[in-house]
């Protein structure tokens, strides 16, 4: 009876908003279950590698086909759902009798480890007649589940940290364990479960795993209060924290997102592996402009994530550069307890002797994050003020006698961003939200003058409150010029504030340029769009930068 | 096909007129003659010279504004002719009272169903199936998305919702006229062990629907001055009007439900900011509107009220029936 419980928690889990409770719910279900179901129940709640059985697209055309009904009707249906397996779910309560029926349990082993995967080997026609018997064999109220599975859209409201918590006590271990355990690849089986709430601790079981990653808060007014001297300041690089590890002369790199890129940053792995000592560094990588010393675009940074084994030519032409921050361990040895001032020390003695020690090619690629001496806050002030001269996007203030703990805790690290730069743009499309926001026009596009044209710039969706989006949900439909599809272009009248983080030269614009971030931060009612501002405006802004 | 202005029923800027009877049909703006489907607010406006319904829409549009109007009532299936236009008002099982109209002229048969539907509702007469020509339906629930699940597993699901939090108090937003009678009967026939409380204009409500003949649950009138912990583990029912109104924080440790047709929808379950949403409906689903556009008989069908893009064009697309819009110029 294993799907039918995970249905019943995710059903339980969706409509619960109190922490504790869930914190309840699941340990009620981990302590019932098995530890194979369990396994994959982790699997799914944390999210990592859900795997994309059929896409979105598939399930619906499938639908359509199988039951005969025309593929327009569901997409009218996806306009007010946001979400092909619920869409789909919903209509197969239309076209599926009880009485016809015979309703089975499956277990999420069983489906996710074979009958799921079996379907992409499977020729059309077959995989029709398979999705037909999942979706007539499964009592209906996990159809939903199922469908979300299917197409890798499982999410409910439960965080890693939820998780977390809930196996520390239902074991009685101490959080930061299970959280080490949890961190990395998690490959379902009974055997991972049981290693997840071994009481004991076995020191090596941790060996390719990263640490739980210390978050920065949003800076607070009341730190100034102290004197500059206990704090420790950087600069704020908008690249990909990372977790560089060398374990048993091993080497892997871990994004905070928990994944492992070892395979996109040949060159990383290649150089660190000559260093002669083991050690967990926690930092940040880049992509690098040698030649002006400043960071290149985000985007660039992407490319080189999702190329895994990068041709020489793209490491020549996007060379990254590791910038380290904090050393959690060393030779075998956590430092995570020591203060920071006692880590930023072993930090710089270490990699003085690497440096000193390898051939001159190490201090291309690894580098260490300079420190910044404010005297006193106005000069802090100034610090952030400039920090996008030298392409960054802020500071990172650090308590000089934190220890190194997992998540945002209060008081330890804070990011002190650059304000964003901003444009006063007009809204000239509209598409309909997914998810959450269905039913509403709430992803907009704003675009900027240029020789009496409107030019689109930027697209953003979040920024507005909930009644400002029915609100302007409302306008839309009473001022839509024309629709192509799920997009409609709307009478160009109103103004809104577009905040972002960067502005960049692009080709693939019709504008010509990219800015990073977008976000609505005003929605200016008092300006008419002859206010708003013009390309060449953003321009400026990318000269001044 | 005939142009707008030769129809039996039209479209105007007040609502569905008829023009031969002088008649608008649930007008929204004050008019001469107002043929009122239900006592819905939204279906009905003040300052019209005449009102007509059935004697239960009256009962309830009089409890409910407290006073008198000019409202002349007929027994379902009773016919009245206005202008030589056969008139008559039929059940459209929506709520107590509410009702179909349908018009006869020569012999051609127009039928306005109101707001329906075809669902079991101890609390009203059940929907009657009239043959017409001509058929305006509503399509609030005009997708195929919309099915609903049996009432008495809605139900079921509020007793558990309620019975499983003892230590709370459980308020149930739901539509004070119709809706609120209908869960509080269907509640009834489950193992519900707490006590009830409504708000005062659903108390007022119950006790006009027990007037009017209708079996509903005792309930407690929900006092303002009420001692928190003696509420804890009952249900208190609420209009969705008084969601996150401010009186709503004296109940300290509470959880919330709204019982509404559009909460079968996850995603505006989740934006309704409700903790739960239970999927109960006093309109017709999607099969629903398609069976009663095909026990009607109607050869030609217009919707109103609700989005019937999509009606619109799978009935095209089936070719069995001739679907029609009005041309409405402001």
């Amino acid at each position: 009876m294993s799907l039918k419980k995970f249905s019943e928690l995710f059903i339980n889990l969706d409509s619960c908003n109190s922490t504790n409770k869930k914190i309840g719910i699941l340990q009620n279900y981990f302590s019932s279950n098995e530890a194979l179901e369990n396994s994959w129940t982790i699997y799914l709640l944390t999210g990592k590698n859900n795997k994309r059985f059929i896409s979105g697209r598939s399930l619906k055309t499938l639908f359509s086909e199988i039951y005969k009904y025309p593929l327009w009707l569901i997409d009218s249906c996806y306009l007010k759902v946001g979400d092909s397996a619920e869409v789909i779910s919903l209509l197969l309560r239309n076209v599926i009798t009880e009485k016809n029926t015979k309703y089975k349990d499956g277990s999420l082993h069983e489906l996710l480890n074979k009958s799921f995967p079996e379907l992409s080997i499977l020729k059309e026609d077959d995989k029709k007649l398979r999705v037909k018997e999942i979706w007539e064999t499964i009592p209906k109220e996990n159809l939903l589940v199922i469908n979300k599975i299917l197409t890798g859209t499982f999410r409910v409201g439960v965080s890693i940290g939820l998780i977390t918590k809930s196996i520390a006590k239902l074991i009685n271990i101490d959080e930061a364990i299970i959280s080490h355990r949890l961190m990395g690849d998690f490959i379902p089986s009974e055997e991972s479960y049981k290693l997840l709430i071994d009481k004991k601790i076995n020191p090596s079981e941790l060996n390719y795993k990263p640490y739980p990653f210390l978050l920065a808060n949003t800076f607070e007014k009341k730190i100034i209060d102290k004197s500059t001297n206990d704090f420790q300041f950087e600069w704020k690089w908008d690249g990909i924290r990372i977790q560089l590890i060398k374990r048993s002369g091993k080497v892997s790199i871990w994004t905070r997102g928990q994944d492992l890129v070892n395979k996109s940053f040949p060159e990383l792995v290649e150089k660190i592996s000559s260093i002669k000592d083991d050690f967990v560094i926690d930092g940040e990588l880049l992509v690098w402009d040698f030649k002006q010393s400043l960071p290149l675009n985000f985007s660039l940074l992407q490319k080189r994530i999702n190329r895994k084994a990068p041709s020489r030519s793209i490491q020549k032409n996007l060379p990254i550069i590791f910038i380290a921050y904090d050393i959690l361990e060393i030779n075998g040895e956590d430092q995570r307890d020591s203060n920071l001032e006692i880590r930023r020390n072993s930090l710089e003695k270490h990699l003085y002797n690497w440096l000193n020690e390898s051939k001159e090619e190490l201090s291309n690629i690894f580098r260490i994050s300079d420190l910044i001496y404010p005297k006193n806050w106005e000069e802090v002030e100034t610090f952030k003020n400039n920090s996008r001269d030298n392409g960054t996007e802020g500071l990172v203030i650090k308590n000089k006698k934190s220890i190194y703990t997992p998540g945002r805790k209060k008081g330890l690290w804070w990011k002190y961003k650059v304000d964003p730069m901003q444009l006063d743009a007009v809204l000239i499309y509209a598409k309909g939200g997914s998810g959450i926001r269905a039913g509403l026009y709430t992803d907009y596009s704003f675009a900027l003058w240029k020789d009496g044209e409107l030019i689109k710039f930027a697209s953003a969706y979040s920024g507005l409150n909930n009644t400002e989006i029915k609100e302007l949900d409302r306008w839309i439909r009473q001022n839509t010029i024309d629709r192509f599809g799920p997009v409609r272009s709307v009478r160009p009248e109103m103004v809104f504030e577009i905040s972002f983080e960067n502005i960049q030269i692009s080709k693939r614009h019709k504008s010509g340029i990219a800015v990073r971030f977008p976000r609505i931060t005003k929605w200016r009612k008092d300006k008419l769009i002859k206010d708003a501002d013009t390309l060449e405006n953003a321009e400026k802004l990318m000269l001044n930068k | 096909m005939r142009e707008d202005s030769s129809y039996l029923i039209k479209y105007t800027s007040s609502g569905l007129y008829c023009e031969l009877a002088d008649a608008w049909i649930d007008p929204i703006k004050p008019v001469k003659r107002a043929l009122i489907t239900h006592a819905h607010m939204d279906h009905f406006t003040f300052g019209c010279d005449e009102y007509i319904s059935t004697y239960e829409t009256a009962s309830i549009i009089k409890e409910r504004i407290g006073k008198e109007i000019n409202i002349k009532t007929y027994d379902y299936e009773k016919e009245f002719k206005i202008n030589g236009i056969k008139i008559s008002f039929h059940p459209s099982g929506h709520i107590l009272g509410s009702s179909q109209i349908k018009f006869n002229l020569a012999e051609e048969i127009w039928l306005i169903t109101g707001d329906f539907k075809r669902q079991k509702d101890e609390t009203c007469k059940e929907y009657e199936i009239v043959k017409t020509d001509y058929l305006i339906s509503e399509s609030t629930f005009g997708l195929p998305i919309f099915k609903w699940d049996e009432p008495q597993k809605t139900a079921t699901d509020i007793t558990k919702w309620v019975n499983s939090s003892q230590d709370k108090i459980s308020i149930l937003f739901c539509y004070s006229l119709g809706k609120a009678q209908r869960i509080l009967n269907e509640i009834s026939k489950t193992n519900f062990i707490n006590n009830i409380y409504t708000h005062s204009s659903i108390y007022r409500m119950n006790n006009c629907y027990k007037k009017l003949g209708i079996d509903i649950i005792e309930t407690k009138k929900l006092e303002q001055t009420k001692n928190n912990s003696d509420l804890k583990g009952s249900l208190i029912i609420l209009p969705p009007s008084l969601n996150k109104n401010s009186s709503l924080k004296n109940f300290k440790d509470s959880q919330t439900g709204f019982a509404s047709g559009w909460m079968s929808i996850r995603a505006l379950r989740k934006r309704s900011g409700y903790d739960k949403g239970f999927s109960i409906s006093d309109h017709a689903d999607w099969i629903a509107i398609l069976k009663t556009i095909k026990e009607s008989k109607a050869k030609n069908v217009f919707f109103h009220h609700g989005d019937s893009e999509a009606l619109n064009k799978y009935l095209k697309e089936k070719n069995s029936i001739n679907v029609l819009e009005f041309e409405f110029k402001k």
